[in-house]
């Protein structure tokens, strides 16, 4: 029971330490473990699922606005990318944030073709990420099924 | 208030300082959620709210005196100025308090967060130790 905790618990390391290195999360996803106690055993997941309900909503808005037949309104795309730039800073979502600094010059400077370039780029990437948590979710659910407890993982 | 001592940051003494209620407004879900668990990380009782208007009609509730009102000002349809103003103007100048969370670096930022009576500004995203220095320190110089 012991070895497969070990490594379960190991795996977990490896794979959250990946998600940092690759550019998945940064230190604003550590503060969100912080933030995670007893008292609010499933915080993260919590809070995570939320920004994945954003992302769904504000990239609907973005496509709707953009999908305009006649002149799209450029200042409602970068509303919603602005409000997906803030969410997605708050939970460490790192690379869906650096998309959306992009997108945001996109639409100020009123460029259709990258707007559109950054939706799909946006897309992606959220999907990306919620895959890559899941499975970090995962590996924790099967150490604490294995009689382990999730490791800290310390990035620095 | 407090469920026990404040989980996770060691200040053994100087917890009471932070006892208090809070009201958080933030526009949406994600940010509205986790500055009120981050608040109570370090031992508030928070009031989350998601417009200037739910943010007065719990200020008015003489029930729950809040203390510090902890205020995001990038929000879309609603003018996080305003609402600092709205506060002022019916609650006066010392209390509550009002900390400011913004995105911004910029100068005029400061300077009209100045102008409206805030009492604080903390740079989004907000860090856990961040919220709870600028707490107390805001608070600290309320009771001088």
């Amino acid at each position: 029971m012991d070895a497969l905790v070990a490594q379960l618990q190991m795996q977990y390391r490896n794979y959250t330490v990946s998600l940092y290195q690759q550019g998945f999360l940064d230190d604003q996803f550590t503060e969100l473990k912080k933030l995670q106690d007893d008292a609010s055993p499933d915080f993260v997941a919590e809070v995570l699922s939320l920004f994945f309900e954003d992302c769904v909503k504000l990239i609907g808005n973005m496509a709707r606005a953009l999908d305009q037949t006649g002149t799209v309104d450029f200042s409602q795309v970068g509303a919603s990318v602005h409000q997906l730039k803030g969410s997605s800073s708050s939970v460490g979502a790192k690379r869906v944030k650096g998309l959306c600094i992009t997108f945001k010059e996109y639409c100020e400077a009123n460029n259709y073709e990258g707007c559109v370039r950054c939706l799909q780029q946006v897309d992606i990437e959220f999907k990306a990420l919620q895959t890559k948590l899941q499975d970090m979710f995962n590996l924790e659910k099967q150490i604490i099924q294995a009689g382990g407890k999730v490791p800290q993982v310390d990035i620095n | 208030m407090l469920a026990g001592k404040a989980p996770g940051l060691q200040h053994p003494n100087s917890n009471s300082i932070l006892r208090g209620l809070i009201i958080t407004l933030a526009y949406d879900d994600v940010n509205r959620t986790v500055t009120k668990r981050l608040l109570e990380k370090i031992g508030c009782e928070v009031t989350a709210v998601s417009s200037g208007f739910e943010c007065l009609s719990a200020l008015s509730n003489v029930e729950m005196p809040y203390r510090v009102v902890i205020l995001d000002l990038q929000m879309p349809e609603m003018d996080g100025f305003e609402v600092a103003m709205k506060i002022r103007k019916f609650y006066g100048y010392h209390w509550p308090l009002i900390i400011a969370l913004t995105a911004s670096t910029e100068d005029h930022v400061r300077e009209r967060c100045l102008q409206m009576g805030v009492n604080g500004m903390i740079q989004k995203p907000v860090l856990l130790h961040v919220m709870d220095s600028e707490l107390r320190r805001a608070l600290q110089s309320a009771s001088e």
